[in-house]
């Protein structure tokens, strides 16, 4: 796992994706921390994080996961992968943990606006690191969709179009009919944008993860004697 | 060591692998022969566990690689066809990854690495990206690739493919090195490589193998019986009179007409006995003038070819590439035999000539 996690997280930065991931990213934390912060002269991050996973994790999670596996198999770089003697499970993890170190990177440096408040007022550090780790929990649950999709096809585009569907349709469900929201995977991240940690909220996102985490590496296995 | 057992891989629409068995013996180097799409490839990934057999089993230095894939993977350095890389890792990255993903320890990583490199002659260009190297320095990192982490079983998948030939005789000539101590399968569709580096050759086509044996008896066990090669110019068409006046001639072939006024025949004969001498003498008599006149001899790419088209109908084989310097050779072996042709003439005529004086 970790030799895979290590080279992935490398990969990352030496192709423009990781930068592009980190620097659209603090983009929309700064549109929002301006909207969210300044404009209304409110000294809470809450909003901030809410809004950024909402709308940010929409494009960075299909930015930094459709080549996950899309792109091994494409350029071939698979069989090497796959017929080394690590486990495929381990292999799932380092590509899964590298997408989540990179957010937790971005999220490290999202303690900037953290460190600008302090200038007015300090908010609660706790709740912020609250929201962070809530953040990378729900990050983690999109990232390992985003994984899935990228595991079914050898086309990149595909893979990220099927995360970015998944991503927006929640949005619309409700209206069809309200318990549709459930599959909102912004229904988990209620409380934490609040500064609470929530079982209910964590065990939703860790579960999602374990579910789509597993059809991936169930994937990777079939694939062995489907091809 | 490596065993295949009733080996099959069936796709929906087509069985890609047909129920093969054969072995790999330790410090053996083997060639896999077919033509595109014989199911060489297949078959390789099937032996380092990147695709699952339907059926049979593959046992590599004692591990099934379907039951424990964990050993028996770590005794395997497989190069992929095509040479897949990480083109955006430089060339040490790519093989210090390679040992990662062995699990090659710590301490000897950074010896191995080194020692690599130095063997496949990549010490110059270790800290270019892949993305920038040429053809054969890609096919070089992808055998360093293959060779990280000392396993004892190498596979190879058309190693040679795209290089010039300076590059195929260093590549040749290292894979030769490493068979002195490492098991080694490598697949080809030429030929001339596979008699060179190969102590055995197993022929596949259409997902069945057709021979397996050393290249020498492959040749010999296909060779045509005493046959040879003439071009004559046969204005009376008196060559089917020529099998009743030479006893010995057991069949003669039309090959082609040359549209010059001469024509190609095969002239078989069953015994041991060489017709070229009586065909010189019976034949101008016949008024049948001889332009060229040469023993057919077998090759491999002879015996490849016979082996393919006995086992189907319709191959398609590709024009095996050629070293120069064996074109060359040819060239002056004909040149020679031509030269050779001519003087036996002039001496024909010029006895011919005495007899007609007496």
């Amino acid at each position: 796992m970790w030799a895979v996690l290590k080279k992935e997280l490398k990969s990352y930065f030496l192709s423009p994706i990781g930068y592009v991931a980190i620097g659209l990213f603090l983009l929309i934390f700064s549109l929002f921390f301006y909207l969210t912060t300044i404009e209304q002269r409110a000294i809470d991050l809450g909003n901030l994080y809410f809004n950024t996973a909402r709308y940010g994790l929409l494009i960075i999670v299909p930015i930094i996961t459709m080549r996950m596996f899309a792109e091994e198999r494409k350029n071939g770089t698979e069989q090497l992968l796959l017929t080394s003697p690590k486990s495929i499970t381990g292999i799932v993890f380092g590509k899964l943990l590298a997408a989540v170190g990179l957010i937790a990177i971005t999220l490290v440096i999202s303690l900037m606006y953290y460190i600008i408040l302090c200038f007015f007022q300090a908010p609660n550090i706790t709740s912020v690191l609250v929201m962070m780790l809530g953040f990378l929990l729900l990050s983690m649950a999109a990232i390992s969709f985003g994984m899935f999709a990228s595991s079914i096809t050898e086309n990149q585009i595909i893979a990220a179009i099927i995360t970015i569907v998944f991503l927006v349709i929640p949005w619309f469900l409700p209206n069809l009919n309200e318990s549709f929201s459930i599959i909102d995977l912004m229904s988990s991240y209620q409380k934490f944008p609040a500064g609470i940690i929530s079982i209910k909220e964590v065990v939703n996102l860790l579960s999602f993860s374990a579910v789509f985490i597993l059809i991936t590496i169930i994937i990777m296995q079939r694939r062995k004697s489907v091809k | 060591m490596i065993e295949i057992k009733n080996v099959t891989k069936r796709y929906p629409n087509i069985t890609a692998v047909d129920n093969i068995n054969f072995e790999v013996k330790d410090g053996e180097i083997v060639g896999f022969l077919g033509p595109n799409g014989a199911g060489k490839s297949t078959t390789m990934n099937m032996i380092t566990g990147f695709i699952e057999p339907t059926e049979g089993q593959i046992i590599v230095n004692g591990y099934d690689i379907s039951k424990k894939p964990k050993k028996a993977k770590k005794q395997i350095g497989y190069m992929p066809e095509g040479t897949p890389l990480y083109m955006e890792l430089t060339v040490k990255e790519f093989i210090k990854y390679m040992a990662e993903l062995k699990s090659v320890k710590h301490k000897q990583m950074k010896e191995m690495i080194n020692k690599i490199i130095e063997q496949t002659g990549l010490k110059e260009v270790e800290n270019k990206l892949i993305r920038n190297l040429s053809r054969g320095y890609k096919q070089r990192v992808s055998l360093a690739g293959a060779l990280v982490g000392n396993p004892d079983v190498i596979v190879l998948d058309e190693p040679t493919v795209g290089l010039d030939p300076k590059q195929i005789t260093e590549i040749r000539s290292l894979i030769k090195e490493l068979g002195k101590n490492h098991t080694v399968i490598l697949s080809s569709h030429i030929l001339p490589e596979v008699s060179q580096i190969c102590e055995r050759v197993v022929i596949i086509n259409h997902g069945k193998i057709v021979a397996i044996d050393t290249p020498e008896k492959l040749e010999s066990k296909t060779k045509e019986k005493n046959a040879i090669l003439v071009t004559v110019e046969d204005q009376k068409e008196n060559m089917k009179n020529i099998k009743e006046l030479i006893k010995e001639i057991e069949e003669i072939k039309f090959i082609k007409d040359n549209q010059d006024g001469t024509k190609q025949y095969e002239i078989i004969s069953n015994e041991n006995v060489d017709l070229r001498k009586k065909l010189f003498e019976i034949l101008p008599k016949q008024e049948i003038t001889i332009f060229e006149l040469k023993k057919s001899e077998s090759t491999l790419e002879d015996a490849f070819i016979k082996l393919i088209d006995n086992a189907t109908e319709e191959v398609i084989s590709e024009e095996p590439v050629k070293d120069k310097e064996k074109i060359k050779k040819e060239k002056e072996e004909k040149k020679q035999e031509k030269a050779k042709q001519k003087k036996m003439k002039k001496e024909e005529k010029e006895n011919r000539k005495k007899g007609g004086e007496k």
